[in-house]
């Protein structure tokens, strides 16, 4: 009966009609909770990912201390779970790297699935393809709680989960095998170093959420919020709203802050999506992004990268998705017989204006 | 002419059918079952995991909390309403039941049911007797349930586990004869609900206010009663089934039920229940469901098809439905215009 992760509360009524109403408006297509459909960017080439800290220095799990025998990933059914339809730069990008690298790998077959944002979906999801031979998983999980059906299917039959970019609330080398993905809290604290550089330490900031009841938003706020308060006190935060991780609803919200609040000169939005939709909302408003109030967001997607270099957006802060190649590696360690960290924590770039140019084609 | 074909001869004859429409009736009300027949067979001819006990205990456990809400739906639209706050509240419901279950099982169980009945209540009460549009009326609800879920747990931030040792966490994660016990719950509810709608007095007034409910209230049946009392067991079911599914994954998530009630409209719609109301049965709901879950388990099973392809393959047996319902009700005006 453990509370996880609290936050204080700010309840408003457009999150829940946000939250409620997609359901009502997409007949029978699921509700993508988080990030909306976006431009398509190109796919960069470069910007596989590295884990922060790569000797052994946090727990390890071993195939022994699991359970299971042996395997050669070229004889291996593997399975990927995604979490929410591939409708948003992060999702298309992880995805097509679990392929890419499933194909280098050479595995005997990859089996595909996707939940839609829809909990029930996922288990059922993880289910089938334990039951249609899948021999190592991986799953993006959509949510923290609630996957333990599925696990302990895939527990029952000593198959190998590795979680990538959400961590579930469950035991390492116990439940699931380890955990790959970005710190969402370092997340939120590197933007907010970003934005008190941008800010000269003092200012009014608005904050775009992300999707409620969601622990990227939960950790990418509480790191930023920290942070200001740590290192950047003269920073205030006047305003917090969920612009539900899409562009659309980071615009509106946007309109609405800016109107109500015309002193602000910083905005942080807790995604890339959201940061794009607020400089359309800025400038509207009559502001100029870059000068008179500065932007910063987190994901690393091409447009937004782009926006750094044109002097709109003042920070990126990558969130990396690239987990395949780290993931097969770590697949492979593991199912033969060595240890594996039950912790990948990688490490995420930051696109700032000196940088951003140059790094462009690592964007994703 | 055969025994049996002449006895259905006869019995188009007493009604007044021509055999064209009694045979588009059979097709609606039975199609289902024979469109969810004809994918188990092609099925199991295609995918050797297809037909295994494993993968028809995964199937009828996932079907069996979406079927408990469609079966409160089934009757709610057969009374010619529409209960739309289902989704919200079977995700209060799970909520609640992994608040309630630190007092115990019993608590776990009836928290979200006294909390989802009286939801469903007020929504059978504004509808039956404030005389608003069900559309509206349920909208609200939903939007109110998903409010006080966001409320009570930090807007998601608190996810709440159930011990794995209570009584109610057993009870969705237990078996019995290999299945589930949501699965077997939920088929003692569909027994219960066919013999409701078709042998009892309870059931023959819901097909009666869904016909006409000014006709039905001509002839002295408790129209604003029996309808009140619908939306009730609807909100119950969905508590029922939030419980169960929490039960299932030993935690109160938030982020459950979003889109739902789509779900459950689908199914009572595939399985042949007229949108308009006055006809349907409990049995085609069932198909409905399993339709909807075979149809993602054959694109699992494919495994490499992008699951968009079940929105579309279900939405494409939606529309199929819809149109064959559509012809029927204009074949049926036709005849009443030519007489």
């Amino acid at each position: 009966m453990a509370a996880t992760q609290s936050r204080p509360v700010h309840l408003g009524l457009r999150r829940v009609l946000g939250a409620s109403l997609c359901g009502v408006a997409l007949v029978l297509s699921g509700c993508a909770k988080s990030e909306e459909p976006a431009a398509q960017a190109p796919q960069g080439t470069g910007g596989a990912q590295a884990p922060v800290a790569p000797a052994a220095n946090g727990p390890t799990c071993t195939l022994s201390q699991y359970g299971g025998a042996q395997l050669d990933l070229k004889n291996a059914i593997v399975g990927f779970s995604q979490s929410e339809k591939e409708a948003n730069p992060f999702r298309i990008a992880e995805t097509q790297s679990i392929k890419d690298e499933a194909a280098k790998a050479g595995v005997k077959q990859l089996l595909t699935t996707n939940a839609n944002s829809q909990l029930s979906k996922q288990i059922s999801d993880i289910q089938d393809m334990i039951n249609k031979g899948a021999q190592a998983l991986i799953v993006a999980p959509l949510n923290s709680d609630g996957l333990e059906p599925a696990l302990s299917a895939a527990r029952a039959k000593n198959i190998p989960v590795l979680t990538v970019d959400r961590k579930v609330n469950s035991a390492a080398c116990k439940d699931y095998v380890s955990f790959l993905g970005s710190n969402f809290v370092e997340q939120g604290k590197r933007a907010a170093r970003e934005m008190a550089k941008a800010l000269g330490n003092k200012g009014k900031v608005a904050i775009l959420l992300g999707a409620s009841g969601n622990n990227v938003t939960t950790d990418r706020t509480a790191g930023f919020v920290d942070e200001l308060k740590a290192s950047a006190p003269d920073i205030q935060v006047v305003a917090q709203q969920t612009g539900e991780f899409a562009r659309d609803k980071g615009q509106q919200v946007m309109e609405q802050i800016i109107q109500a609040q015309q002193d602000i000169n910083g905005v942080y939005a807790e995604n890339d999506e959201m940061g794009l939709g607020a400089l359309v909302a800025l400038r509207s408003a009559g502001k100029k992004p870059g000068t008179d109030i500065h932007v910063v967001s987190i994901d690393g997607t091409r447009n937004a990268v782009q926006k750094v270099v044109d002097g709109e957006m003042s920070a990126v802060v990558e969130s990396n998705p690239r987990f395949g190649p780290l993931a097969f590696q770590t697949l492979r360690s593991f199912l033969s017989g060595q240890p594996v960290q039950q912790n990948v924590v990688i490490s995420d770039k930051l696109y700032g204006k000196d940088n951003a140019a140059a790094e462009l084609g690592n964007a994703y | 002419m055969t025994a049996v074909t002449e006895q259905a001869a006869v019995a188009v004859a007493d009604k007044g059918m021509t055999k064209r429409e009694w045979i588009a009736g059979l097709v609606q009300r039975r199609g289902s079952v024979v469109v969810l027949a004809l994918v188990i067979l092609v099925s199991s001819f295609s995918f050797d995991t297809f037909a295994t006990l494993d993968n028809a205990r995964n199937v009828a456990m996932q079907s069996s909390f979406l079927a408990i809400v469609a079966l409160g739906m089934t009757f709610v639209i057969i009374s010619g309403g529409i209960d739309l706050s289902v989704g919200s509240v079977y995700a209060l419901g799970g909520v609640l039941a992994a608040i309630g279950i630190q007092w115990g099982s019993v608590a776990g169980l009836l928290l979200p049911l006294v909390v989802c009945g009286g939801i469903g209540l007020l929504n059978g009460a504004l509808v039956a007797y404030g005389r608003l549009a069900p559309f509206i009326v349920t909208l609200a609800t939903l939007l109110g349930a998903r409010g006080l879920l966001l409320a009570i747990t930090d807007e998601g931030a608190n996810t709440r586990l159930m011990p794995r040792d209570a009584v109610l966490t057993q009870i969705g994660q237990g078996t019995l004869l290999g299945f589930g016990y949501p699965v077997w719950i939920a088929v003692v509810l569909f027994a219960v609900g066919v013999v409701v709608l078709q042998r009892t007095r309870v059931g023959h007034s819901v097909l009666a206010i869904g016909g006409s409910a000014e006709a039905a209230r001509l002839m002295g049946l408790p129209v604003a009663r029996r309808t009140m009392w619908l939306y009730t067991a609807s909100g119950l079911l969905a508590g029922l089934s939030g419980a169960l599914a929490a039960a299932y994954s030993a935690s109160g998530v938030t982020i459950v039920g979003v889109g739902f009630e789509l779900d459950a409209i689908a199914a009572v719609v595939i399985g042949g229940t007229l949108l308009t109301g006055g006809a349907g049965t409990v049995g085609g709901t069932l198909a409905g469901v399993l339709l909807l879950m075979v149809i993602q388990n054959v694109i699992n099973q494919i495994g490499t098809l992008s699951s968009h392809y079940q929105s579309v393959v279900s939405g494409a047996f939606l529309a199929a439905v819809v149109a064959i319902q559509a012809y029927l009700s204009r074949a049926h005006l036709g005849r009443e215009r030519s007489t």
